[in-house]
């Protein structure tokens, strides 16, 4: 019996959330193989402050403070962009990079199919008028 | 694509705002565009080399999010350099802007960085200038590692104090190491008499470099008229056949190369 030449819309919508929900278990395994390598501890938010600055930079492991650096150059970016920077593999960083939203460091948000990381650095309307600063 | 340079030390007294200042100049001369940012908002110097007694905006509003960079930078190019420009952005010198700087959160720091690092893009790729130089502040601070992370290329500036050795040698195991950058060594202020020998001066050279493990840029002499002159000439612009620039004129050669 052959198969048929034209796949059906329904087919199509079908296979695309199995591919989506197959990507997101990934992704998570990921998330998991990295904290079993690295042990669960940084990983509790109440612990650590939720701010990714020099000083966390300094405090990071090697293999995260490449990742959070190269985002923190980047500002905006998938886990292939992030690899695309540090010469590493997707899943290694894809894996990095939820590291760090776990770790509350960084935000995560999805487009589409896309998986999108960035740093979170809201404007407070109240500290961004110095008081020299001229209107 | 232009590069981001900035100059640290881990001591206070170096020499790093007067090699930023004639390392700018000297780039502007060469037809370069170039930014000089203050980056030492506890102690500026730039407005009272510079002869700038106020100005619209500061480089603490463009950290603050107060204005954009391009407002920042003041364009000294007509009086400095005949070939190329210079712009700079000042720090606030006014105690009160001193003391607000001092007291911010790690938010704000991190915001900061995130400034900084847009300046590449923003300068370097779409307004197409050559090079950005960071005069930093001394030793471990947010902003002066806020720099170190945004630069492409760390000159550390150290002088013959054993005290500023080790300093900096711990500095480059923990600091410079960790974020990866491309880091030069530039021994400042040394005893001419060691120079002038070029067997002690290479003996000189390659114990420092062992020491560090950075390649040695130079090793710039004690040049008192430079030193008398406290800073109000500029000798990359006013005295260009004085060999201070002669010296310096090699490490901006050696940075275009890095």
């Amino acid at each position: 019996m052959s198969l048929p030449r034209k796949v059906d819309p329904v087919s199509t919508t079908l296979l695309q959330r199995i591919k989506e929900s197959l990507d997101s278990l990934n992704e998570k395994m990921e998330v998991m193989i990295e904290i079993q390598k690295h042990g669960s501890r940084g990983t509790n938010q109440s612990e650590i402050p939720d701010v990714l600055d020099v000083m966390t930079l300094l405090s990071l492991p090697d293999h995260l403070r490449k990742t959070a650096v190269t985002l923190c150059k980047l500002n905006h970016a998938t886990a292939d962009q992030v690899a695309e920077q540090t010469k590493r593999a997707r899943a290694v960083e894809s894996g990095y990079l939820n590291q760090l939203v776990l770790m509350g460091y960084i935000k995560k948000e999805r487009r589409g199919r896309k998986a999108f990381f960035y740093v979170e650095r809201e404007e407070n309307q109240n500290e961004r008028k110095a008081p020299w600063a001229k209107s | 694509m232009g590069k981001i340079i900035a100059i640290h030390s881990y001591k206070g007294g170096t020499g790093k705002t007067l090699l930023s200042i004639n390392l700018a100049a000297l780039y502007a001369n060469r037809g370069k565009s170039v930014v000089l940012l203050d980056l030492d908002f506890r102690a500026p110097s730039l407005h009272a080399i510079f002869k700038v007694q106020d100005t619209d905006y500061w480089l603490n509003d463009y950290l603050n999010g107060v204005c954009e960079i391009q407002k920042v930078l003041v364009d000294l190019s007509q009086t400095y350099t005949k070939k190329g420009r210079l712009l700079v952005g000042f720090a606030n010198p006014s105690t009160e802007a001193i003391r607000e700087m001092t007291a911010k959160d790690r938010k704000w720091e991190m915001k900061a960085l995130g400034r900084l690092l847009s300046l590449k893009p923003s300068l370097l790729s779409d307004i197409g200038l050559d090079y950005i130089i960071l005069d930093t502040s001394p030793g471990l601070q947010y902003s002066s590692i806020n720099a170190i992370v945004s630069a492409d290329v760390v000159l550390v500036v150290s002088g013959m104090d054993i005290s500023d050795i080790k300093g900096t040698q711990r500095m480059i195991d923990e600091l410079y190491e960790l974020f990866e950058k491309k880091t030069g060594l530039i021994m400042n202020k040394v005893f001419a008499d060691i120079l002038l020998s070029k067997t002690q001066r290479s003996e000189l050279a390659n114990k420092l470099m062992n020491s560090y493990s950075l390649p040695m840029i130079e090793m710039i002499p004690c040049f008192c008229d430079v030193l008398r002159t406290g800073s109000s000439t500029i000798f990359a612009t006013e005295e260009q056949e004085h060999p201070f620039v002669k010296t310096l004129d090699r490490v901006a050669t050696t940075i275009e190369n890095l």
